[in-house]
């Protein structure tokens, strides 16, 4: 029994169930579950800097905006394709990224969290305000996406497109985290002085951190410019960096299929929370209070308990006191 | 086996029997013989509520009324309200959950102007009926389509007559103080055309944040520029801390106000000031204030079923676009498809408890409710003063 | 123009500085930033509100009693949300806190988020609020009582931490919990008192702010990224420097408003933090932490 929950069996099962959602599924379903592939995009992306790297930093939810803006910026003024606007939105969202990460080297903890949001928030500001580019706080339409030669139609294209880049990236996220970058990370975050003596590069590192979840997270915000078809600044506000932040968690942190299981979990939560109507908040809030307070661990910490075939190397994110 | 083979042909004649029935009951989508299912998209929580849930309640006792009479041609009204947080992406799923999953005769809501554009092309592209009551955003409706309409004052309406009034007031010097949020845009780039189409250019434009703790640096500007006049495109929040403000340097400018301080005597409570909006004339959706006798019967029934509510103008808006839609409802008859709901609305005009004037959608025009009322202090309390009807 | 502008930079920033320093209490006691800072703040306010206009006790007395209301919710955030996770690792307590705003964001809004039909509520002023003149300015009286609240609390804390027993136990604690343990000071019970004393002054920040804005529960947000403006500014773990930070932000705040662009007021906290951080990460008066590794 357990070895038919094993990893393996069940990223395939939720692979196929994936791929064929659309044939019986309705709209709001097939919409929730693209929402879902793009968090997980996400959620890998920021368990690379926040669980691997042990680097305490929110400019994810920023650098979703950028890779929103981008894309969508270049449908509507040039009317390009989405194979030139989604690559070109990552790729601008990862330059910002890097530019991030040269300051950031420096700071660390708390400052590092406190830097990273006035960022987050600056970005924001910008996003609001820069009307000439962004159209400020008003937003704009994307055109939608579209698929021709092949006769789909924008949603149904868009959800496959988005299928077909977590079935990229999570596995390139997956081989990532095992390599000598993941090793590096981790060594890094359980002590940055043990680190520099073994000869790693922590510039180099850190930096590789940032520009990778930067690049997972640009390519998430510009599958979101075209699945919403309407970019505006608020989607990418403060409230979005804690979603992010819960995935990851809730998923188990330092764990990449924590972090895809966050993902899903957290969107199926989201929906869920809509029938508490007035008492949203006050859900949302216990609900995370439970996760950090009973299951600190996250569900891959629960998971790992029962079934086997769930292990990871270097999980565990390292205990401060 | 046996009871696997009776199993199976049971649960199969009960499908088949309950197809049957659902075939012959479900005329129309969301339609029965009891209840017509009617949807709320909009924001339910979080800082803009009361565009959303307040309204909603009001639509919701406009709703109860209709019920307790009958309903309408014998069928109840059911209200099912989905959130969208005030949010592009939540107004997407919202909508498709109540499209696809609740399966709604039609959408009766709306409230941030981003959340509502969002959602739109999936109303489009299911043609769903949609009246909207709190999005000011005119491309919603214009160009029309044939099936949404709205009852709300466009943005723009607001804006314009703000300059309009200020102009015919004989203000040679006005200024500016807006929010630069998406609501604030909204009204902000309207009131810009607005000071071209009457060729004049405002003396001083500031910006203020939604939650700002002090304006005193906007206000000095202002008076810097000497400007007679003051257009306010705010919400409280930020409205409270500008005049308080402008009253503390002892600038008394006549003040142009929105629907957001419609209600001039409670706005004053709000500044907590009294004296300080003596010059102040604010443009509303609204044709009455909360306490005027003619709104007393909707002020009862909605603070009977919300106890602990205050009755607002956020209510207000629920109360017209409820009666409208009602009257839409019974318009189209006994045989309620979506066709004969867009007709009906299409040409339809209905004299509301609540607006200066009457929503009246005409096939070429959505945008039905063209009427804003001026209000001000008049011996400490908040009179209405005209009404306009205005145009572009 | 400019005394104005430094006036009212003066009265906002003795705001700040007051949330700051409940902030920088709990960081310097237990190496933690309270994400739901801005939330204790804001229901403090609400707390006053109920008595104030509610119940329609005096303004002073409801001061009083929401910094003990206040104090009592920091107790209570001790127990429910820091005593379990004492040992997590700090990204831990950073969910925990958010999700404890979230939670008191939401009962806030319950509560009081309908009561004068619209999310906000409008607190009365506590005595006769026209502008008093005071050389060439005028000031509203409330400013004035800003000002003179911050200080008998900047002075009462100073007080409370240099001669009381309770008060050097904190400072004792804070140096090096182990010692302290050691010495047989009950750490949990400081922590506790910790929490408690950081809410109480939020609290008081927020009814002696109350009467010049409207109360809603979503002001706690943006005074807490003040906060962190004025803490990363006058460094993270020193007092006075959360009250030149504080001060400071308000007036940069201010000027900048009034002299470069009103849009610019918004986000000017931001770029303090930015700016200080990459430059001189330790603030203007921090201590440098070297034990991190």
């Amino acid at each position: 029994m357990q070895a038919l929950l094993a990893r393996r069996n069940i990223v395939a099962v939720g692979i196929i169930v994936f791929a064929i959602l659309p044939t019986f599924a309705n709209a709001y379903i097939v919409f929730v579950a693209n929402l879902a592939l793009m968090y997980i995009l996400l959620s890998v992306g920021l368990n690379m800097l926040l669980g691997y790297a042990g680097q305490l930093a929110f400019p994810n939810a920023a650098l979703f905006g950028v890779g929103a803006y981008t894309s969508g910026l270049l449908r509507l003024e040039f009317d390009l394709p989405y194979w030139i606007t989604l690559p070109a939105g990552a790729a601008f969202a990862t330059l910002i990224g890097l530019a991030i990460a040269l300051p950031a080297l420096r700071l660390r903890g708390l400052y590092l969290a406190l830097a990273t949001i006035a960022f987050a928030q600056a970005a924001l500001w910008v996003f609001g305000h820069w009307n000439s580019v962004t159209y400020g706080g008003a937003g704009f339409r994307v055109p939608p996406m579209d698929f021709s030669p092949l006769p789909l139609d924008p949603s149904t294209g868009i959800y496959y497109l988005s299928l077909i880049i977590v079935l990229v990236a999570v596995p390139l996220g997956w081989n990532i985290v095992r390599s000598r970058i993941g090793r590096a990370w981790v060594a890094l975050r359980e002590s940055e002085v043990a680190a520099e003596t073994l000869g790693i590069d922590l510039t180099l590192y850190k930096a590789y951190a940032y520009v990778i979840s930067g690049l997972y997270a640009g390519t998430a915000g510009a599958l979101f410019s075209a699945l919403l078809g309407i970019v505006t600044p608020e989607s990418f506000d403060l409230f979005q960096v804690i979603v992010h932040f819960c995935m990851v968690i809730v998923g188990g942190i330092g764990s990449l299929w924590g972090g895809v299981l966050g993902a899903v979990i957290l969107v199926g939560l989201l929906e869920v929370l809509r029938t508490f109507r007035d008492l949203q908040e006050i859900a949302f809030g216990g609900l995370l209070l439970f996760t950090v307070l009973v299951v600190p661990g996250g569900a891959i910490a629960m998971i790992k308990r029962y079934l086997p075939g769930w292990n990871e190397p270097l999980r565990r994110i390292g205990k401060k006191r | 086996m046996k009871s696997r083979r009776h199993v199976l042909s049971t649960m199969s004649a009960a499908l088949i029997a309950s197809m049957c029935v659902v075939g012959a009951a479900n005329a129309e989508v969301g339609v029965t013989d009891k209840e017509i299912k009617i949807g709320a998209l909009g924001v339910l929580t979080g800082p803009n509520a009361k565009y959303g849930n307040t309204v909603y309640d009001g639509i919701e006792t406009v709703y109860e009324e209709a019920n307790k009479s009958g309903g309408i041609h014998g069928r109840q009204l059911v209200y099912v309200r989905e959130d969208d947080r005030c949010q592009a992406a939540e107004a997407v799923g919202a909508a498709k959950k109540l499209i696809h999953q609740h399966k709604v005769f039609m959408i009766h809501g709306g409230a941030c102007s981003n959340a509502s554009l969002a959602a739109k092309p999936e109303i489009v592209a299911t043609k769903v009926p949609w009246v909207i009551t709190a999005s000011t955003a005119p491309s919603l409706t214009d160009p029309v389509t044939p099936h949404i309409f709205t009852t709300m004052l466009a943005g723009w309406m607001e804006s314009y007559a703000q300059v309009q009034y200020a102009v015919e007031k004989g203000m040679k010097r006005v200024a500016i103080i807006s929010q630069h949020d998406n609501w604030g845009r909204s009204r902000y780039d309207p009131l810009m055309d607005a000071f071209k189409l009457h060729g004049i250019e405002p003396v001083a434009n500031e910006e203020i944040v939604p939650d700002p703790a002090d304006a005193t640096a906007i206000a000095l500007r202002i008076q810097a520029a000497k400007a007679d006049a003051v257009i306010l495109v705010a919400f409280p929040k930020a409205a409270v801390v500008a005049v308080r403000d402008m009253y503390k340097i002892g600038y008394k400018p006549f003040m142009i106000g929105g629907s957001t301080v419609g209600d001039v005597g409670l706005f004053t409570k709000n500044i907590g000031i009294p004296g300080s909006t003596d010059n102040l004339h604010a443009v509303s959706t609204i044709g009455y204030t909360a306490d005027d006798p003619a709104v007393a019967k909707w002020k009862k029934l909605v603070e009977a079923k919300y106890s602990g509510d205050t009755f607002n103008i956020y209510h207000m808006f629920g109360i017209a676009s409820g009666q409208f839609v009602v009257e839409a409802l019974r318009r189209a008859g006994k045989d309620l498809t979506r066709d004969a709901f867009n007709k009906a609305a299409s040409n339809l005009s209905v004299n509301t408890d609540v607006y200066g004037g009457p929503i009246t959608c005409t096939p070429t025009n959505h945008q039905c409710h063209n009427t804003a009322a001026w209000f001000g202090l008049v011996n400490g309390t908040t009179k209405r003063l005209a009404t306009t009807t205005v145009t572009r | 123009m400019l005394a104005y502008l430094l006036m009212s930079g003066i009265a906002t920033g003795a705001l700040y500085a007051m949330v700051a320093i409940g902030l920088v209490l709990v960081y310097r006691s237990t190496g933690h930033i309270n994400f739901s800072h801005g939330e204790l703040f804001m229901f403090g306010g609400f707390i006053a509100y109920t008595f104030f206009v509610i119940l329609g006790v005096p303004y002073f007395l409801s001061l009083i009693l929401a910094v003990i209301g206040g104090f009592v919710l920091g107790v209570l955030s001790d127990r429910a949300v820091y005593r379990p996770l004492i040992k997590a690792p700090p990204l831990t307590m950073v969910l925990a806190t958010v999700g404890f705003s979230f939670f008191l964001k939401g009962i806030a809004r319950y509560f009081w988020g309908s009561m004068e039909g619209g999310d906000y509520v409008a607190f009365p002023a506590a005595m006769d609020p026209s502008p008093i003149p005071i050389g060439s300015i005028n000031v509203f009286p409330q400013q004035l009582l800003i000002l003179a609240g911050a200080i008998v609390f900047v002075v009462g804390f100073t007080i409370f931490f240099r001669m009381t027993r309770a008060g050097k136990m904190m400072q004792a604690t804070s140096e090096n919990p182990t010692a302290a343990y050691l010495s047989g000071i009950r750490v949990e019970r400081v922590y506790t008192l910790t929490w408690g004393a950081g809410s109480a002054i939020a609290a008081a920040a927020a009814v002696l702010m109350a009467p010049m804005t409207l109360l809603s529960p979503d002001v706690g947000f943006q005074l807490l990224l003040k906060a962190f403006a004025a803490t990363v500014l006058g460094g993270l773990g020193s007092m006075p420097g959360a009250i030149v930070g504080g001060l400071l932000v308000g007036i940069l705040e201010s000027l900048g408003g009034g002299y470069i662009h009103s849009g610019v007021q918004d986000v000017s906290a931001f770029i303090v933090i930015i700016i200080v951080l990459v430059l001189r990460p330790a603030g203007l008066f921090g201590v440098r932490n070297i034990r991190d590794t």
